[in-house]
Parts: structure tokens; sequence; C-alpha cells
């Protein structure tokens, strides 16, 4: 469906235009959206310091990054089961605590997005010995919808990590 | 859902990827984080799609969202520590050396300035550098040897790759006329060539792969300084001999004679209060009387007033008392003779 709605834009002739636009409407009922902004804590002018989000065209080690996924249905019929994921980059360390959403169920894989768990149930197994997962065995974090994604609503999920 | 994790990581191997995803397949092994001591390297581009998955009609979708691009840049750090002890020296020592380390500590390719400093707060005296006063231990022995290479500041300035490391000496002079247990110092100084400044100074394009070059917590400039402290006191002596055989030649034959001398210099401050020298007679020898002089003069063999005697109490042994010699004395020159058995 997504390589219809990609192709679209260079299909050259209007009746297969019309054709596939319409088609993609339908293929396009969820909008996603992420962004990335990094933490700077900027001292105010009476001398206290505050943590603000700036465009992160570039980071170092050691710097916070904030992700923030933003989703809406743009179609005309709810959508049932919705499940957001985002892999955890390799350099990324996962801040204990922080992926968050409004009515979303926080979950995390350990295992490169097979399967995942919550955070206290998740266990790996090192050279033979298993023991409970912390922030850093985390591959991927996934948010799932406790409700149905009404038409035109819209929600948002984010987590932090520091570049290691 | 085919969740592949985004990262572009130029220093990781292909196959060490395939390794990590077929583990991922059998959920067994943790995939933990890099071990990169100054951070994930300068250039690194870090990728991220987030993926939705939901019902529709009765239908599975899957949707991606935009990939996001984090470009790493390259935090400028430098760590320098001294690696000598505190040096022990005399007034008028050259080429004496401290050793240090200089560590790149950001996360990309780095040049450093090194620079030396002997106007140290706090000591007692300034050592003088010496020409050239910066060497690189480049034999990696831990002491200055000829076969090290002097530091020509922006000709060979060390370039260091993120977490490398590098031996560097400061080579100074110690003046004449410091005294006892004064200390003087000497600070070497490595400087990021990119840039320094408040941590979070940022220099445009300059970085690895041109990506923002940002000063890191160090400044991009560190420090060590390191210590030399004057002795108290150093007393060399040698000891020399000529032979005289009654042919007027020089052979070691029964009764010739050997002609000892004895040198005893001071060197560095302070005062070598009481000294004495002994000398045993060698074996198959025996001490020529009245032979002794101190100075070119004579000292009776008898323990009298004089400054030296022949002690007889166990082996025979020439014993001259200098007293308290500093260096101001001079050098003192004991000579004796004795004759081949």
């Amino acid at each position: 469906m997504s390589v219809i709605k990609k192709l679209y834009p260079v299909l050259g002739l209007s009746l297969l235009a019309v054709a596939s636009s319409l088609f993609a409407q339908d293929a396009k009922q969820i909008e996603v959206t992420t962004i990335v902004k990094k933490e700077v804590v900027v001292e105010q002018d009476d001398g206290t310091r505050t943590t603000e989000l700036v465009a992160a065209d570039s980071v170092v080690p050691g710097e916070r990054v904030v992700y923030t996924i933003s989703f809406r249905n743009v179609g005309s019929e709810p959508a049932d089961n919705v499940v957001i994921t985002n892999p955890i980059a390799e350099t990324l360390k996962y801040v204990a605590g922080s992926a968050a959403g409004d009515d979303l169920e926080v979950e995390f894989s350990v295992d490169g997005g097979a399967t995942f768990g919550k955070a206290d149930e998740l266990r790996v197994v090192i050279d033979g010995v298993e023991r409970p997962a912390t922030t850093l065995d985390y591959t991927h974090v996934r948010w799932v919808m406790q409700e149905r994604l009404e038409a035109g609503s819209e929600g948002q999920a984010s987590f932090a990590a520091v570049l290691e | 859902m085919s969740l592949m994790r985004a990262v572009t990581e130029p220093h990781r191997p292909l196959q060490d990827v395939c390794a990590r995803l077929a583990y991922a397949a059998f959920a067994t092994v943790a995939i933990g984080g890099p071990a990169w001591a100054a951070g994930t390297p300068a250039g690194t581009l870090i990728e991220g799609t987030a993926t939705v998955d939901f019902d529709y009609g009765g239908t599975p979708f899957s949707v991606s969202s935009n990939t996001t691009v984090l470009a790493v840049a390259e935090r400028i750090d430098v760590a320098t520590v001294l690696q000598s002890p505190q040096q022990v020296v005399s007034a008028g020592d050259t080429n004496r050396a401290l050793l240090f380390t200089v560590t790149n500590t950001g996360n990309g390719t780095e040049t450093f300035a090194l620079a030396i400093d002997n106007l140290i707060a706090g000591d007692e005296f300034d050592p003088a550098a010496a020409v050239p006063a910066i060497y690189f231990d480049t034999d990696g022995s831990g002491d200055l040897t000829a076969a090290d290479q002097a530091y020509t500041a922006g000709t060979n300035d060390p370039v260091l790759a993120a977490d490398a490391s590098i031996d560097i000496f400061l080579v100074n002079d110690i003046p004449a006329g410091v005294a006892n247990g004064d200390i003087g110092r000497s600070q070497l100084t490595a400087t990021s060539t990119t840039g320094t400044g408040a941590a979070g100074t940022v220099y445009a394009g300059t970085g690895d792969t041109g990506v923002d070059a940002v000063v890191g917590t160090t400044g991009g400039e560190s420090a060590d300084t390191g210590e030399y402290i004057v002795s108290d006191i150093q007393v060399a002596m040698v000891k020399s001999q000529a032979v005289t055989d009654a042919f007027g030649g020089t052979e070691p034959l029964p009764g010739a004679t050997i002609t000892y001398t004895i040198t005893v210099d001071v060197i560095g401050s302070g005062t070598a209060a009481a000294s004495v020298v002994r000398d045993p007679i060698p074996t198959y020898t025996t001490y020529v009387p009245g032979s002794l002089l101190l100075n070119g003069t004579a000292l009776s063999d008898a323990a009298d007033a004089d400054a030296g005697e022949l002690d007889t109490s166990v082996v025979p042994t020439i014993v001259v008392r200098l007293g308290d010699l500093t260096l101001a004395s001079g050098t003192q020159t004991i000579v004796f003779q004795a004759s081949i058995d």
C-alpha cells in the first residue's frame, strides 16, 4: 500500500493519478510523523536554569534527545489495535521511564523487535546466564493504544535517549 | 512488521550486524550498547523511523513515519596526565625530562598543539626549558633517548584518533644556585587546533567528515604539571690508579708502585657534613708509608690532629676526614701509594 502511495507523485498519466489518489486515500487512514529534538539547559536572566528542547541537527555524546511521534486518524472510520513502534538506535541509551503517551501502554523489546514485554517482565540471557533486562538492553519501544483511535482523533508518543 | 535498526555505523562490520540480527531472532542474547570510551564516533548518522500498525475495517495496515536523522557531531575533549614521579635534581642539571600522556577523549580525530609553561605559581624556582623542550617518546621507552623526536609547533602537532593517546616529554635544565628542597614546576598543555572555549561552543563544519565540532567539558584544552625537587646533595667519588715499575715502565710487577688517586666532588647544593673517605689497601699490596696526600699536602700515617691516617685496626685502610663539603669546596684529591707484594 505504501509503495503505491510513494509512487503516486511520479505517475504521469492523469487517469492513473486519479485512480491511485482515490486508492491512496483509503490506504492512508493514519498519518504518522516523527520529530527529534535535543535538550539544552538554558540559563535565564534571573540565573535559574531551565531545560529546553531545540532542533537536533547535530548532537554530541552525552546529549539527551527526545523523539516525539504524532499520529492521526485521517480516515472516516475508527482504527483498532493501534500500535506505534520505534527502534532505539544502538548508539542511543533509552532513558528509564521516559516513554510516555496518553492512553498508551508502553512495552519494550530486547530481541530486535521480535517480542515485546513490560519493562519489569523482560529478561535476557548473556553467556548462558539469565538476568532482568536493563534499559541498555532495549532495542525497541512500542506503545499499545488501549482504546480505538476514532476518525479524526490524534495522539502522541514520546521517549528520551542519551547519545553514547 | 519490518523493523530493522536504522543505524548507520561506519565502524561496525556488516557481519557483526548480521550476527546481531541472527541472535535477535533466537531472542537469547541481548543487544548491548557499543563500548566507545569516547562516545559514538563523529560523523555517525542515527536514523529513526516509527511504524504504526492498526486494523482498519477489519484489515491490518502498517504505515511508517518520516525518517529522522541525527548527525553525531565531533566533541572536542583532551586529557593531559603527568606520568613521572617527582624528579630529584641537582643545581645545573641539564635535559631533565618529565613524561606526560595526552589522550584524545573526544569522539573524532583531532590535532593538538603542545606548549610548555614553567612560570607556575607556588614553586621556588623556574626550570629553564631546554631547546627544544618538547619531545615525543618516539621509541616508547618511557625515557628520553636519542631516538625521540622533538616537537615543533605547527609542524608535527600530534594527530590523535578518538581514544588514542601519545606520550610526551618536557625537557628542562635546572638553574644553578637553587637551594636544597626547592621545588620547580613545569606544565604541559595540549590544545585542540580546531578550537577551544566553554563547553558547548560550536565550530560549524570543522569536525570529522564535515560535521560540527562542539567543545566538550574539557574546553578543548588540558594541562598537567610535573615537579622537580632539588636533592640535598650528591657526592661523586672517582678512583684511578697508575703503576710505576722498578724499570721505569708501567708493568704491575712485584715491587712496582701503584699510585691511587681519589677525587671527591660535591654536586648540587647543600652540605655533605663530616665527610670521610675510607679505602682499604688492596690485597697483595702494601701501603707505602708516608705516601698519603690530601690536595697535595702530606698527611701523617698516625691517628693524630691532621685529617688522615692509616687505620690498621682491621685491614689496613686509608682514612681521610674531608669535613663539611659544599659545591664551593671544589674537588678534593686524595693520593696514596701501595707496592705490589
